[in-house]
């Protein structure tokens, strides 16, 4: 029998990935598209019969039930969120409205209408904000430093008690910064892969960062949506470390992504105090070795190859719009 | 003259502290909201000295109202929707009130009086599954409720803030706390009340899940100067507000029934359906850093408060 998913927030990066994923394995795919599907709608059409978009509010508890009992899904991803740490500061509130309760919210709706589904949260590096260990792993302390990181502490710990009082096959993948060139410019790497592009067709003279030497733990969107299928392949839920292990500062980015157009990055790159965040997490890195024991999962595309790949679409997409 | 304001002041802690800081000299405010019939029993008796507000958690409106209508310089956040069992029926509501409340009530002091002290309800079920015995200010939170998880949400967003924001705002993690005022549907006063019907002849017996849950109990009213401490001192910082003693339920249904005369295991009944869906394990806390660094600790005793309850209880039912 065809295999059925529901995913939240499905027009981001991960959601775009996962179908394509699930689609390959013969998957029927629902998705819940938000309020800006965008682009996406023209990937989805190449899906055809496959995907069924459809609409629901993480904030709106009724109409999670109604796409719950509509999809009747085997496996639920839920991808929606607020992902921006920068807008928690502004909109704390709504933040953990939609990343802590709306997952309560879904659980619920799983709980009540599809027990048998496997839910897979999106959880996030973020909630270990100022870690008490490097790397951090699956029993490290959880002490977030951001709206944002709050948020996901609440979605994450909510899944686990789901799981454990519950009994619903029900996990966090807790991941770390993951990259592609479906990430919006909001992103500090996505920026950078722009800048590049932009400065390298002439189009700006120079590119505003914050912190150079922030490090974070990069891989590659592709890689972990992967990650989050195997976890619900697995009989036992759980929840899972998905990181390369590897961290890089802002600045090896701009060295990467500068180096693809062959341009020396320190000649365009200016540090804006502005871009500082109130409080900066420290350093995220992630140490994947119960996905890789238990899994058999591993990240396969180099992170300077994703940044390549970045940079690489941007020089497309602004060479696209110059006609 | 300094000016407080309570939110969830119609409640056990509320209507201690409420007292308290009306002893202190305090101008209390104290946020309700609003009800056909408004739950004020815990505080009829200080009511022509409390300025009440209505406003709800849920709405970021009322908390801008309050603070500015208030002008406190210290904000208490008693206000919660505080069962646990309440919380797995009603996850979402919990999670609105016991979370996101938190950060509109920040929001709310940070835009009309950033420089008001803030005191936020924190509470040991965050432990949950416990990762140390007994728990400090550093062990890690592992909660099993949707009470626990909305709490935790609460404590990280006041650190932020005060990280962040530079704000005086602070946690305290309180272990249970009990008083004649306790709420019916805790486990404490739902013994202390039943026994007094019990040997009043009003009922027969005592239905509950779990005796051999144990809990560090301390009495409100030390727990509520804990809270003023904690807002006292200079610099603010989270804190662990616990007797560091733990006692079955068993025990306190011994005491309790023995208070008036009787045994315990004539008249309680194991009911499954009072048993939690995820229990958690033992939560026993360390008062030690709010004993150094506050000077606070409790002073009344287990056996003490327990017997306080079941008179309390036998005077009310008797009258």
């Amino acid at each position: 029998m065809t295999r059925r998913a529901l995913i939240t927030g499905v027009a981001g990066q991960d959601g775009t990935y996962l179908t394509d994923l699930l689609v390959s394995k013969g998957y029927q795919v629902f998705g819940v598209l938000g309020p800006n599907p965008g682009a996406f709608l023209d990937r989805a059409d190449g899906w055809d019969g496959a995907f069924v978009g459809v609409q629901a509010d993480m904030t709106d508890a009724e109409s999670l039930r109604a796409v719950v009992e509509q999809a009747r899904p085997d496996e639920v991803y839920n991808f929606a969120g607020i992902s921006s740490v920068g807008q928690s500061w502004t909109q704390a509130e709504l933040v953990a409205d939609v990343n802590g309760v709306g997952v309560v919210r879904l659980l619920e709706a799983i709980r009540d209408l599809a027990p048998g589904a496997r839910f897979c949260q999106a959880s996030s590096a973020e909630i270990f904000g100022r870690p008490s260990q490097v790397p951090q792993d699956e029993n490290t302390p959880i002490s977030p430093v951001s709206p944002y990181g709050d948020s996901k502490a609440y979605g994450h710990f909510v899944t686990t008690t789901y799981r454990e009082a519950h009994g619903l096959h029900a996990g966090n993948a807790i991941l770390y910064n993951h990259e592609s060139p479906l990430r919006p410019v909001s992103f500090v790497t996505a920026k950078i892969a722009d800048g590049a592009a932009r400065i390298k067709l002439g189009l700006t003279g120079d590119l505003q960062l914050g912190n150079l030497d922030v490090r974070r733990d990069w891989g590659y969107a592709g890689d972990y949506v992967r990650a989050m299928w195997l976890m619900l392949q697995a009989d036992t839920p759980g929840d899972f470390v998905v990181s390369t292990g590897v961290a890089h500062s802002v600045r090896q980015v701009c060295q990467f992504a500068f180096a693809r157009v062959g341009l020396d990055y320190e000649r365009y790159v200016h540090v804006n105090p502005e871009f500082f965040r109130p409080a900066e997490a420290e350093i995220l890195v992630g140490d994947s070795a119960k996905a890789r024991r238990d899994l058999g999962w591993e990240p396969q595309i180099g992170f300077d190859e994703v940044i390549g790949m970045m940079v690489d679409a941007c020089l497309g997409r602004l060479a696209g719009a110059s006609f | 003259m300094k000016r407080a304001l309570i939110t969830g002041i119609t409640g056990q802690d509320g209507s201690y502290l409420a007292e308290l800081l009306l002893d202190k000299g305090y101008e209390v405010f104290g946020l309700v909201r609003r009800a056909a019939t408004p739950s004020t029993e815990r505080i009829d008796h200080i009511l022509d000295r409390l300025t009440l507000i209505t406003g709800e958690m849920t709405d970021q409106t009322s908390l801008i109202d309050a603070m500015q209508q208030s002008q406190a310089q210290e904000v208490y956040n008693l206000a919660a929707q505080s069962f646990v069992a309440d919380s797995w029926i009603a996850p979402i509501s919990t999670g609105d009130v016991d979370g996101l409340g938190v950060t509109r009530i920040l929001e709310a002091i940070r835009r009309v009086k950033p420089e008001a002290r803030f005191y936020q309800a924190a509470t040991s079920e965050m432990y949950g599954k416990v990762h140390e015995i007994p728990q400090t200010e550093t062990t890690p939170f592992h909660p099993r409720s949707p009470y626990g998880v909305a709490k935790v949400y609460g404590y990280y967003i006041t650190l932020n803030y005060r990280e962040s924001y530079g704000m005086h705002a602070s946690n305290g993690i309180l272990f249970n706390h009990e008083s004649p005022r306790r709420g019916l549907e805790f486990v404490t006063r739902k013994i202390t009340n039943q026994v007094a019907r019990i040997k009043l002849g009003q009922a027969s017996e005592l239905r509950l899940g779990n005796l051999d849950a144990k809990r560090d109990w301390g009495f409100a009213g030390d727990y509520v100067e804990g809270m003023w401490r904690i807002l006292q001192a200079d610099a603010p910082d989270d804190y662990v507000l616990a007797t560091g003693e733990t006692h079955e339920v068993r025990e306190f249904c011994e005491i309790a029934f023995s208070r008036v005369g009787l045994d315990y295991r004539d008249h309680v009944v194991l009911d499954p359906r009072f048993v939690r869906p995820a229990e958690v394990e033992l939560l026993l806390g360390s008062p030690a850093k709010a004993k150094e660094k506050l000077g606070w600790e409790p002073k009344i005793g287990f056996r003490a408060l327990v017997e306080m309850m079941v008179d309390a209880d036998m005077e009310r039912l008797s009258r």
